[in-house]
């Protein structure tokens, strides 16, 4: 047979990075040509991806790349590749309209399939050293479809993503380096063994945190967080829905890694992963709820439900071997928010075409007799809101269920379990945010009158496809032991977990409690916080989203910029210059010393042409032609010396 | 016969150098037809000489028992040989073009093909004699293409060149007696050549002239703090900058010190002396300061200028390691570097030949007009910066897996800094590609884009070639490792 597994697999990879190449080459002129093209190759590779379900296999190429490259297929790792594939399709569909009018087309198209080659290699990598080449690979095409609108903004925001994006991926590099030095190798399973064989863990614990860096970098974990909001703002909405669904969650899936295969069931690395992830759901919350710019607070959001993944990923650790409802509601959480954020950025992204606007005091009421946009947007809500019967109610629950089982552990056992109740209420706060800041959005866009109503120009494909993707959600929802327990099903092993020994009473009272709870936070945030303190009438009488966030809680103006750009800088050409002027400024100190003025000495006159030839270099390079002569001297110095040992 | 292949690679394109100077041609197309035959004709002398297996030693005189003029090759000429000798062939195709605007080409081409043999005497040297006389040479015969342009920079460079180098010899020729004195020969041998019985008690005053030769010879591997001959030597000629001063002088450098090192004093004498450490902190610093001056300087050929700076240290690091790893790792990293080097000096020059420009905030939005120029820039530069699976990354790598088996303490300062070099060379790059590649929108002045275009052919295709040759090496360094591999067989 020609169509091997391992040509699927091969050309899941590089198909999409040639046919790029080639399109490129071929269509530069031609728009029409080009869309269908890419419409059609990456169709074909969702179709490819299809083939790989239900095989498991591994294939090592020993002598490419120095340590060799190694894949592997199988379990989570189809969905992941599936979904990939499945929302490039889609995407690339809709960046059809989306970018009818827009500039850089051709190198867009480019960069978004080589980005889609590079993110197949991560997530079919079998080894570390493989997920980190494409991870590279994938940082830095990215990068080009973020800076794509090429505004001062934008600029600004890619500069940061690609200054995040390297210095992340050194440190994972370096970390990386340090563990073969340990384990002498860098695959995923072996490692595991290793480690268990490992009775001090303590110098391992750094270096996985070198290595989680980078990981966490992508995934926008506070506090390396800074470039998020931002690029997903500046980028096309596109580019946006890829990031977000896909590109920030190979963050996650390299922490998931790091998680299952060098700490498993590691308590301090659990608590580690627990508290990252616990202030990054919450500050992501927070930031979402004060944005008053549609795709900021979407951004805001994909980095709050990020945090919702840590703390899966650290109750993981946590739980041990009983960690059966953290990982099934971590894998699905990580599936159910990728579904969910297609949607949503798809539809912020038709906004965007239509009003040419994100901020909400420009888009208000914009959808307000869009019956289509707003069935779609109240799906995606109440899934991402983790209302019952939403698809995100069901691994909101999971999370939910495997905090409150460490709870009863610890209180079994007799420790205090203050912590992680406060980490419960945070769950449950993060959970009303979520709701609040989802809510501010639908009543902006989808209830308030607003002035700038503009005709729809979707055209009907899309809106099919829109549906098709939107209902997806209640299904997920509705039947969770048919859709989601099989999914949960496929993926365990990948975090080395098993599934829950009972199935999961999805809609029993104790686990609508919690749904409940997070509901009525929900609607205390948004009716006193939001509609109080964010929302005012101006003098026509109409609500005005006010942008009150303080400024001196941006991170990234305040810290990081200053740090890296002044500080650093001025440390590094402080020592550098110092370093420059060491030989010459010995001479310089010697010719004080020696000539000096006041002890009568004689002062030898400069030889002013002595290697310059204008006027004006003479006085500049005093000291150092001195300094090349005293080299010359010393070079006869040391030859007549040597002459005279000699003879 | 042997005997004579060995040689005739180096007296060839002296001879020919020096009839070119004789010669008037009647114009360029006249004169490239002789220069380009005798430069390919000797590449590939050369490259016979050096693996058919036919070459022998070659001994012109013998001046006492121990002192002779002799040519040998041995692995190590052939990896430093091979090098030069396939880049010498495209560098050679880019100049024609280049040199079309810095005139008078007669002298330039004639010095240009003396250097080549000159080079190849360096690698093909059997005795530390032998090496020394064709290294002073290479200062000399080097110095009319520095100063080329004879403008009052350029003659500022040329002198500030020759001071430096002539303090670098003094202090190696010392070395040299020294071997000469305390050697059981002064034929290089893997392993060292100093006789147990006569260094008896003279340990620390042995290393001391180690240090001096180390830092004679670090002069022309720009070692900090002799290194400002070679930013200011980037006003020659690009040609001359990408060969001479990322690939064939500056490596002369590197050669010598591993002939010092690995074949003179011997890495056993040296492992874990003071002298070591010494080695790898100096080494560790240029590293760094390399790299940080790099980003600070705007105009783009004496950037990579520094970046060279930087990445000779990373090479020398590998040396000073003394373990068979260390060397292996430093030889990958040399070639490396060649290739990656001299395309971006080749890009830097394609953008000056083109138009004039030469600092960074003069090229914005350049990438539309020659995108064959910057793609190679970009190639070249990520695996520069060391991103797998670009070249650059292994070599990197290796070098790191070998300053950890090396057990020197100093040697993980080395590791630190390679860490932050390679986040210095990844800003120092990536600032000139996004400059080119994603302009501001606004508007520029009139004219701002004239003549921005790709260059023809003669240019085009060597770098493109090159691009291509660092992919390949990136993906496969296997190739290269495996000769490396059995070079170093005796030491471990």
């Amino acid at each position: 047979m020609i169509f091997t597994k391992q040509m699927i697999l091969l050309s899941l990879i590089f198909l999409p990075m040639v046919c790029g190449v080639i399109q490129y080459a071929a269509f530069r002129k031609q728009e029409t040509a080009r869309d269908i093209c890419n419409i059609v190759i990456t169709g074909v590779i969702f179709g490819m991806a299809l083939f790989l379900i239900g095989k498991n296999n591994v294939w090592t190429y020993q002598s490419i790349c120095g340590n060799g490259i190694s894949f592997v297929i199988g379990g989570f790792r189809t969905i992941l590749v599936l979904l990939t594939a499945g929302i490039w399709f889609v995407t690339t569909i809709f960046s059809k309209s989306y970018f009818a009018k827009a500039n850089h087309k051709a190198r867009y198209s480019l960069f978004l399939l080589l980005t889609e080659g590079a993110t197949m290699g991560i997530f079919l990598a079998n080894d570390f050293f493989t997920l980190f080449i494409f991870f590279e690979m994938m940082s830095f095409t990215s990068f080009v479809l973020v800076i794509q609108e090429q505004t001062e903004k934008a600029i600004q925001a890619a500069k940061t993503y690609l200054a995040v994006a390297v210095i992340g991926g050194l440190v994972t590099l370096m970390g990386l380096f340090l563990l073969y030095q340990k384990a002498g190798t860098l695959q995923m399973d072996l490692l595991q063994i290793f480690m268990a064989g490992q009775q001090k863990t303590t110098e391992y614990y750094i270096i996985g945190g070198l290595v989680f860096f980078g990981f966490a970098a992508k995934a926008g974990i506070v506090p390396l967080h800074i470039w998020l909001p931002s690029a997903y703002t500046e980028a096309p909405a596109p580019a946006t829905t890829i990031l977000s669904c896909i590109l920030t969650k190979t963050g996650v899936v390299g922490a998931m890694a790091i998680t299952a295969n060098l700490f498993l069931h590691d308590r301090i690395w659990g608590y580690v992963m627990l508290c990252l992830g616990v202030v990054t759901m919450l500050w992501g919350g927070i930031l979402a709820v004060f944005s008053i710019n549609l795709k900021r607070t979407l951004a805001c959001s994909s980095m709050s439900q990020i945090g919702f993944l840590m703390v899966g990923v650290g109750m993981q650790g946590l739980l041990g071997t009983h960690n059966a409802l953290a990982a099934t509601g971590t894998i699905l959480h990580f599936l159910n928010h990728s579904f969910l954020k297609l949607v949503l950025f798809t539809v912020a992204g038709m906004i965007y075409l239509q009003t040419k606007e994100l901020d909400l005091n420009r888009i208000k009421g914009y959808g307000r007799n869009n019956l289509f946009l707003k069935a779609v947007f109240l799906m995606a809500l109440l899934g991402i809101g983790g209302i019952p019967l939403g698809n995100g109610y069901i691994s909101k629950t999971l999370l939910h269920e495997s905090i409150v089982e460490y709870i009863h552990l610890l209180q079994k056992t007799g420790q205090s379990a203050f912590w992680i109740q406060c980490v419960e209420w945070a769950f449950l706060f993060a959970g009303g945010f979520t709701l609040a800041y989802m809510t501010k959005l639908f009543v902006a866009v989808f209830v308030e009158k607003g002035t700038h109503i503009k005709k729809d120009t979707t055209t009907i494909g899309e809106k099919i496809l829109l549906s098709i993707c939107t209902l997806i959600l209640p299904i997920l929802g509705i039947f969770p032991h048919a859709t989601q327990d099989r999914l949960a099903e496929m993926s365990v092993s990948f975090v080395s977990a098993h599934m829950p020994d009972h199935a999961v009473h999805y809609f029993a009272w104790v686990n609508v409690k919690g749904a409940l709870i997070s509901v009525v936070i929900g609607a205390l945030v948004y009716g006193v916080l939001i509609r109080k303190c964010l929302m005012k009438k101006n003098e026509n009488g109409e609500t005005v989203y006010l942008d009150c966030f303080p400024v001196w809680l941006d991170l990234e103006k305040k810290v990081y910029r200053p740090l890296l750009l002044q500080v650093l800088p001025f440390i590094g050409a402080l020592f550098a210059r110092m370093c420059a002027n060491l030989t010459d400024g010995i001479v310089a100190l010697l010719r004080m010393l020696i000539f000096n003025v006041d002890n009568g000495k004689f002062i030898p006159k400069e030889d002013k042409y002595f290697s310059a030839y204008t006027d004006g270099e003479v006085d500049k390079t005093v000291y150092r032609e001195g300094f090349a002569r005293s080299l010359l001297m010393i070079g006869i110095g040391l030859a007549v010396a040597m002459l005279y040992i000699l003879l | 016969m042997g005997a004579w292949i060995t040689a005739l690679p180096i007296a060839f394109p002296i001879v020919a150098g020096l009839c070119l100077l004789l010669v008037k041609f009647k114009d360029r197309k006249h004169r490239q037809m002789w220069v380009f035959p005798i430069i390919t004709i000797n590449a590939i002398f050369a490259l016979f000489a050096m693996h058919s297996g036919m070459a022998e030693s070659f001994t012109l005189v013998h001046f006492t028992h121990k002192l002779s003029l002799t040519l040998y090759i041995d692995g190590l000429s052939k990896v430093f040989g091979t090098m030069v000798s396939v880049l010498w062939v495209i560098t050679t195709i880019y100049a024609f073009e280049y040199m079309t605007h810095e005139g008078r080409e007669d002298q330039f081409f004639a010095f240009f093909t003396m250097t080549f043999g000159v080079v190849l005497g360096i690698a093909f040297s059997g005795n530390f004699l032998t090496m020394y006389l064709f290294y002073e040479f290479l200062t000399l015969v080097t110095l009319p293409l520095v100063m080329h342009a004879m403008d009052n920079k350029a003659r500022h460079a040329g002198k500030v060149y020759i001071l430096y180098m002539m303090f670098g010899a003094a202090l190696a020729f010392i070395g040299f007696v020294f071997i000469y004195c305390y050697g059981t020969t002064v034929h290089f041998v893997l392993g060292g050549v100093l006789n147990p019985v006569l260094i008896a008690g003279h340990e620390t005053k042995l290393q001391l002239v180690f240090f001096m030769a180390f830092l004679g010879f670090g002069v022309k591997a720009a070692i900090f703090p002799l290194y400002r001959w070679l930013p200011k030597a980037s006003v020659a000629p690009t040609p001359v900058t990408a060969l001479l001063h990322a690939v064939a002088v500056v490596k002369s450098g590197v050669f010598a010190i591993i002939r010092l090192t690995y074949y003179s004093f011997g890495t056993d004498f040296l492992r874990n002396s003071p002298v070591q450490s010494l080695m790898l902190l100096l080494t560790a610093i240029t590293i760094v300061f390399g790299s940080t001056v790099a980003l600070r300087t705007p105009h783009i050929k004496r950037r990579f200028a520094y970046s060279t700076v930087s990445n000779l240290s990373y090479i020398l690091f590998g040396i000073a390691l003394m373990t068979p790893a260390g060397l292996i790792a430093a030889l990958l990293h040399m070639i490396y570097h060649a290739v990656l080097k001299i395309t971006l000096f080749f890009t830097a020059g394609a953008l000056l030949y083109k138009t004039h420009r030469e600092y960074l905030y003069e090229v914005e939005g350049f990438g539309k007009y020659m995108p064959v120029t910057f793609a190679c820039m970009t190639i070249t530069g990520i695996g520069l910066v060391g991103i797998p699976p670009f070249a650059g990354f292994h070599s990197k790598w290796a070098l790191a897996t070998a300053a950890v088996e090396c057990g020197n303490p100093m040697s993980y300062v080395g590791i630190f800094a390679l860490i932050l070099s390679a986040l210095l060379t990844a800003l120092y790059v990536f600032y000139i590609l996004v400059r080119v590649y994603f302009p501001r929108n606004k508007t520029y002045p009139e004219g701002y884009y004239d003549h921005v275009e790709d260059p023809n052919g003669y240019m085009k295709y060597p770098m493109i070639l090159l691009a291509i040759a660092s992919v390949v090496l990136g993906f496969f360094p296997s190739l290269i490792l495996e000769v490396l591999g059995n070079m170093v067989m005796p030491l471990a």
